[in-house]
C-alpha cells in the first residue's frame, strides 16, 4: 500500500466572497432540515429513551435536534453488543480498519459544509471555527489511519540468533469515548477514530448539548463500514456517562472534558467490579488556566491580536484558551491599554455573522457561571455588551488583580482574561509554574535566547511562542497536557494511538536439533 | 478585454529605445556611499542566514530599552545565524564585553541610518522640506503615513488625526513652492500638488479577513473626513492596497464613497491595483467600469503596482492549504504587469481615468513608457524613496512626470515597513537586485 504523506485539510477560505456564500447556502439547508432526531443506536436499532431537545444558543426558541437520551440499561446493552463484536474487528488488518477510516474521512469531507453548519447551530461555532472543527476532524481520520498503518509493523527487536522477537499492538477491547461539545465534531471523532483503528469497538456519548454532532459522526462511520454492532451512540447526561465508565465489560475510556468530571472517572475506574477481569485505563484530556508571558521586547501589533484571539474566540471555550495573561512590567501600561480599547472593538454575536467575534456560550448555566466569576472580580477594565436573546456572556478584561482572586486561578471556561503584571520572564514562568494546570502557554518575545529559556523551563504540555495559543494543528502540533490537565496523551501526534492498544511480546525459539530456522 | 497578453511587436524598438535611454540617465552609483550599500545588499543576497538575522534586528531594535539591550539582542540573532561565518563574527563582537558598545552603537546608527534614507520625516512639518526638495527637482511626491497596526478605536481616530493634519500642513507649504507644468497638468486637467497615500487598515480595527462590510462600516466615517478635507484643500488622496485579506473593503469601500454625491466635485482621488494578482485583470476591468460610469469632475486615478506582500501571500496561502492569490514566478508576474499597463494607458483615453505605473523595474517602465508615448497617452511614474531614487532622477532627466512615495513616521513605525523594502531589495526575484548586481542592460530590458 503507498502511504501518501499527511497533510491538513485545507480550511475554507471565507475571505472570498463565494465561498461565503456557499457556506451560507448550506446553513439555509441545514435549517430547512431542522429539527433534527437523533435515537439511542445500538447496532442497527434506533431506540427511544428520555427525549430532551438540544438547542440554538444564539436563538433557544431553535430546536436542532429531538433526542432520545439513553438509560443505564440502554448503555450496558451497548456494551454487551459490543464486547460480543470486538474479537471479529480486532481480527481484521490494522489496514482494513485504516481504510474504512479514510473512507469515513472522504465520507466527511463530501459533506463539510453541511457538518460545520450543524456545530455552529448546536454549539455557537461561529463559521471560520465550525469549519476548523470539520477539518480537524477529516484530520484525526486520516493521521489515525496512517498511524495505524505505521503501527501493524510493530516495533524493531533486537534478533538473537535462534530466535524471532516481535512486538505487536492489539486492541484492548472495549472503549467508552465521553466527548466535549465545544470541539463537538472534532474530539469526539480523534477518539472515537482513535479507537476504532485499533481493533477496539467503541460506544460514544456524546455531551449532551452535541448530540446530532455525535450522530453525524456514528452514522459517517458506518457508512464507510464500519460494523453497526463495533460503533454506538448513546446520547443523553449523566446517566449513560456514569454507566459506561463503571461498566466492567469497558476496558478503555477516552474522556475530554471539565477537571471535575475527569478526576471522578479517574477514581470510578480504579474500582475493579466482579465481573471484571481487568484493569481500566483512562484517557483523559481536561482543563487549563493558560498563561501567555509578554516579554518587554514583544511586538504588540503581534501581540494585542493574539491575545484576543486566545482569550475570545469562541467566547474563550476551549481547554487551550488564554485566560491570563503575564507582562513584563516595562510595558505593562502600553499593553493594557491596548488590550482595553481592542476589548472594545469584540463583535459579540450569532455565529452565523462572518465578523463575529464572540459567539454565545454553550448554554445557561455556563452564562451563569461566568457571570459569577465576573462578579468576583470586580468591574471589568473593559467589556461588551451583548444581546438579549441567546445564552450570551459579557466578554470581561481585568488589569491587576490579586494573585488568589478565583478570577486568577480558576477555569472559568469563558471570556474572561486577566492581566497580571511581571517583574521579568522569569517571574512569568514562576507564575505559570504555580499553576495546577498544564496544557497550553503563550509568550511573546523577539529575543532567542528568551524564547529557548521558555521552551525548556514551561511546564505546559503545548507552548505557542509568538501565535495565539489555541488552534493545535494535527500532525503539527499534537495537543494534550500534564498535571491536572489530563493523563497526557498527545492527540494528534505520533503516540496517541498507543493509548488504545496493548502491547504483545512474542519470541519464538526457531532452532530444531541445532538447524537455525 | 481589449488587450492582448503581449505586447505588439512593433514595440519593441521603442521599449528598448526608452529604456537604454532610462539607463544612461541612471546616476552612475559610483559614490562610496552607494557602492559600500550595494556590496552590503550583495552581501545579505548571498547570505541567507545573515539576511534573516539582520532583519529580525532591524525588526527588534526599536523596542530595545537601552544599548546593552541592543547588543543581546543582537548578538542572539546573529548567534543563530549558524551557517553565517560574518553572522557569528559579529555574535561575537556584540557579545564581548571590551567591543560589546561599539557593535551596538554601529548597529543602531546603522538601523537608524537605513530607516532616514526611506522615511522622508519624523512627522507632517519635518517632511516637508524633503517633499519640497523633491518639487523643486522636477518630482512630485505622495507621503505615506507609517503606524502601529490599529487595534483600537483610539488608534483609529489618531491615524485620521495626523492624515488631516498632514494635509493641511502640505498644503500650507505647497503654496509656496514655485510652479512646475509637468506635475501640476495632464491631458485631463490640473493635478494637486499635494498628494496623500492612506491605509484603510490604519482607519479601522475593525478589517475582517471574512466580513468585509464590518471593516467598510467601520472606516467609511474617517475615510470620508480625510475625503473632505482633501477636497477642501484641494489635495489628492489615494487609498493603498495590503494584503489579500483586505482587499475586497478596501475596493468596495473606496467605491462606495467616491460615489457619494458629495465628491462628485472632488477630491481627486485613486487606488492601487496590485499586479501580482491572480485575478488583477478582472479586478482592473471593474474599476475601469465603475469609473467610465462615474459621474465626477475629476478622474480617478489608479497606481499599478506589482504588490509588496508577495512572501506574506505565500506563506498564508500554504498555510491554509489554499491556492496562491498571488501569481507565482517574476515573468509571469511580470507580463502580467505589463499587459495591465497596456490595458490602464488605453483606458486613460477617455479623460476619467489616470495611469500611474509605480515599478522599478526598468523594463515594465520603459514598457509602459514606450507604449504611452505611442498611444499618445498622458501618464505617471512612481517609485519608493530610497529604493527608487536613481529610477526617479533618470525619469525626470527623460522628461517624464514621477512621483515619489514618501512614508513619514518615527523609526518604531517604520520598521515593518523598512524590512519589507529590504526583502524586497533583497530577494534574488528583484529587479533591483538584478541591477544592483551589475547586469547587463540587454538582460534589464529583456521581455518577461
Amino acid at each position: 500500500m503507498s502511504i501518501t504523506p499527511f497533510m491538513n485539510e485545507p480550511a475554507l477560505e471565507l475571505r472570498r466572497a463565494e465561498v461565503r456564500a456557499r457556506a451560507t447556502a448550506a446553513l439555509e439547508a441545514l435549517d430547512a432540515r431542522l429539527p433534527l432526531d437523533v435515537p439511542v443506536l445500538i447496532g442497527a436499532d434506533e431506540r427511544a429513551g428520555e427525549a430532551f431537545d438540544s438547542v440554538d444558543p444564539a436563538q433557544p426558541s431553535r430546536v436542532v435536534a429531538r433526542v432520545q437520551g439513553a438509560s443505564a440499561a440502554q448503555a450496558d446493552e451497548a456494551v454487551r453488543v459490543a464486547t460480543a463484536a470486538q474479537p471479529a474487528w480486532a481480527e481484521r488488518t490494522h489496514h482494513e480498519r485504516a481504510e474504512i477510516v479514510r473512507r469515513a474521512a472522504a465520507l466527511l469531507r463530501s459533506r463539510r459544509l453541511e457538518a460545520a453548519a450543524l456545530a455552529l447551530r448546536e454549539c455557537g461555532k461561529p463559521w471560520a471555527e465550525a469549519d476548523a472543527d470539520v477539518g480537524e476532524a477529516i484530520d484525526f481520520l486520516e493521521y489515525y489511519a496512517l498511524s495505524a498503518a505505521a503501527l501493524d509493523d510493530g516495533r524493531p527487536l533486537l534478533q538473537m540468533p535462534g530466535e524471532r522477537n516481535a512486538l505487536r499492538y492489539v486492541g484492548r477491547g472495549v472503549a467508552a469515548v465521553i466527548a466535549p461539545w465545544n470541539f463537538p465534531l472534532a474530539i469526539p471523532t480523534g477518539m472515537v477514530s482513535a479507537a476504532l483503528v485499533t481493533g477496539n469497538a467503541v460506544v460514544l456519548k456524546p455531551a449532551e448539548q452535541s448530540p446530532a454532532c455525535g450522530d453525524l459522526i456514528v452514522r459517517t462511520l458506518h457508512d464507510a463500514g464500519v460494523p453497526r454492532d463495533v460503533l454506538h451512540l448513546l446520547p443523553g447526561g449523566d446517566e449513560p456517562g456514569r454507566a459506561l465508565v463503571a461498566h466492567p465489560l469497558v476496558h478503555t475510556i477516552a474522556f475530554t472534558g471539565s477537571c471535575a468530571a475527569g478526576l471522578s472517572i479517574l477514581s470510578e475506574a480504579a474500582k475493579v467490579g466482579p465481573e471484571q477481569g481487568h484493569l481500566k485505563k483512562v484517557v483523559a484530556e481536561m482543563g487549563g488556566k493558560n498563561c501567555i508571558i509578554v516579554d518587554a521586547d514583544a511586538d504588540l501589533d503581534d501581540a494585542v491580536p493574539g491575545i484576543l484571539k486566545s482569550a475570545f474566540a469562541f467566547a474563550g471555550q476551549k481547554c487551550s484558551a488564554a485566560s491570563r495573561v503575564l507582562v513584563h512590567e516595562a510595558i505593562a501600561d502600553e499593553l493594557v491599554a491596548r488590550l482595553k480599547g481592542a476589548v472594545d472593538t469584540l463583535v459579540v454575536g450569532p455565529p452565523e455573522a462572518f465578523g463575529t467575534d464572540v459567539p454565545p456560550v454553550i448554554d445557561p448555566e455556563a452564562q451563569e457561571r461566568i457571570a459569577r466569576y465576573t462578579q468576583l472580580g470586580g468591574t471589568p477594565a473593559a467589556t461588551v455588551d451583548v444581546p438579549e436573546e441567546g445564552f450570551y456572556a459579557a466578554p470581561a478584561l481585568f488589569v491587576d488583580l490579586p494573585k488568589d482572586s478565583p478570577v486568577v486561578t480558576d477555569e472559568i471556561f469563558g471570556p474572561v482574561l486577566s492581566v497580571e503584571r511581571v517583574r521579568d520572564v522569569d517571574h512569568g514562568l514562576q507564575e505559570m509554574e504555580r499553576s495546577r494546570f498544564a496544557l497550553t502557554g503563550g509568550l511573546y518575545s523577539r529575543s532567542p535566547a528568551t524564547i529557548a529559556a521558555v521552551e525548556r523551563r514551561a511546564p505546559v504540555g503545548n507552548l505557542y511562542v509568538n501565535q495565539p495559543c489555541t488552534g493545535a494543528m494535527v500532525g503539527r502540533q499534537p495537543f494534550g497536557g500534564g498535571r491536572l490537565s489530563g493523563t497526557g496523551p498527545k492527540a494528534g501526534g505520533p503516540d496517541y494511538l498507543l493509548q488504545f492498544v496493548e502491547a504483545r511480546s512474542v519470541s519464538e525459539d526457531t532452532v530444531r536439533h541445532g538447524v537455525l530456522g | 478585454m481589449a488587450t492582448t497578453l503581449e505586447p505588439a511587436p512593433d514595440l519593441a524598438p521603442a521599449i528598448d529605445r526608452v529604456g537604454r535611454r532610462l539607463a544612461a540617465a541612471l546616476p552612475s552609483g559610483r559614490t562610496p556611499k552607494a557602492l559600500a550599500e550595494r556590496a552590503l545588499m550583495g552581501r545579505l543576497m548571498d547570505d541567507p542566514a545573515l539576511r534573516a538575522a539582520i532583519f529580525r534586528f532591524v525588526d527588534v531594535r526599536p523596542a530595545c530599552r537601552d544599548e546593552r539591550d541592543v547588543a543581546r539582542h543582537l548578538g542572539e540573532l546573529l548567534a543563530q545565524a549558524e551557517g553565517s561565518a560574518l553572522g557569528q563574527r559579529g555574535a561575537r563582537m556584540a557579545t564581548r564585553r571590551t567591543t560589546r558598545a561599539a557593535t551596538a552603537g554601529v548597529a543602531a546608527l546603522g538601523v537608524r541610518g537605513m530607516a532616514h534614507r526611506f522615511i522622508v520625516g519624523e512627522d507632517a512639518a519635518s517632511s516637508v522640506p524633503g517633499v519640497e526638495k523633491l518639487w523643486r527637482s522636477g518630482a512630485a511626491a505622495t507621503v505615506d503615513l507609517l503606524g502601529e497596526t490599529t487595534v483600537t478605536e483610539a488608534e483609529a481616530d489618531s491615524y485620521a488625526a495626523r492624515c488631516a493634519e498632514t494635509l493641511r500642513t502640505l498644503q500650507a507649504a505647497a503654496a509656496r513652492w514655485p510652479s512646475q507644468p509637468l506635475l501640476e497638468r495632464d491631458a485631463a486637467g490640473p493635478i494637486p500638488r499635494v498628494n496623500l497615500s492612506v491605509k484603510v487598515s490604519a482607519l479601522t480595527p475593525h478589517l475582517h479577513p471574512n466580513d468585509p462590510e464590518r471593516g467598510i462600516a467601520g472606516a467609511a466615517d474617517r475615510l470620508r473626513g480625510l475625503l473632505r478635507v482633501a477636497r477642501d484643500t484641494g489635495a489628492h488622496l489615494h487609498v493603498d492596497m495590503e494584503s489579500f485579506d483586505t482587499r475586497e473593503a478596501i475596493t468596495e469601500l473606496t467605491l462606495r464613497l467616491l460615489s457619494e454625491p458629495e465628491f462628485r466635485a472632488g477630491p481627486s482621488a485613486g487606488i492601487v491595483l496590485q499586479g501580482y494578482l491572480v485575478e488583477s485583470p478582472d479586478h482592473l476591468e471593474r474599476l475601469l467600469d465603475w469609473a467610465q460610469a462615474r459621474d465626477a469632475e475629476q478622474p480617478f486615478t489608479i497606481r499599478l503596482v506589482k504588490g509588496a506582500y508577495w512572501d506574506h501571500e505565500m506563506i498564508e496561502a500554504a498555510r491554509h492549504g489554499w491556492s496562491s492569490p498571488v501569481i507565482d514566478g517574476r515573468r509571469a508576474c511580470d507580463r502580467n504587469y505589463e499587459a495591465l499597463s497596456r490595458r490602464l494607458i488605453d483606458a486613460t483615453a477617455t479623460g476619467k481615468v489616470r495611469a500611474a505605473i509605480a515599478s522599478h523595474n526598468l523594463r515594465s517602465i520603459a514598457h509602459a513608457a514606450a507604449y504611452a508615448d505611442a498611444r499618445g497617452a498622458d501618464i505617471e511614474f512612481q517609485v519608493l524613496r530610497g529604493l527608487g531614487d536613481d529610477t526617479l532622477k533618470a525619469l525626470v532627466a527623460d522628461g517624464r512626470r514621477v512621483r515619489c512615495y514618501c512614508p513619514l513616521g518615527d523609526i518604531v513605525a517604520g520598521m515593518s515597513y523598512l524590512v519589507r523594502r529590504l526583502l524586497e531589495n533583497t530577494s534574488n526575484d528583484s529587479f533591483l537586485s538584478a541591477q544592483a548586481s551589475g547586469a547587463d542592460i540587454d538582460t534589464l530590458l529583456e521581455a518577461p
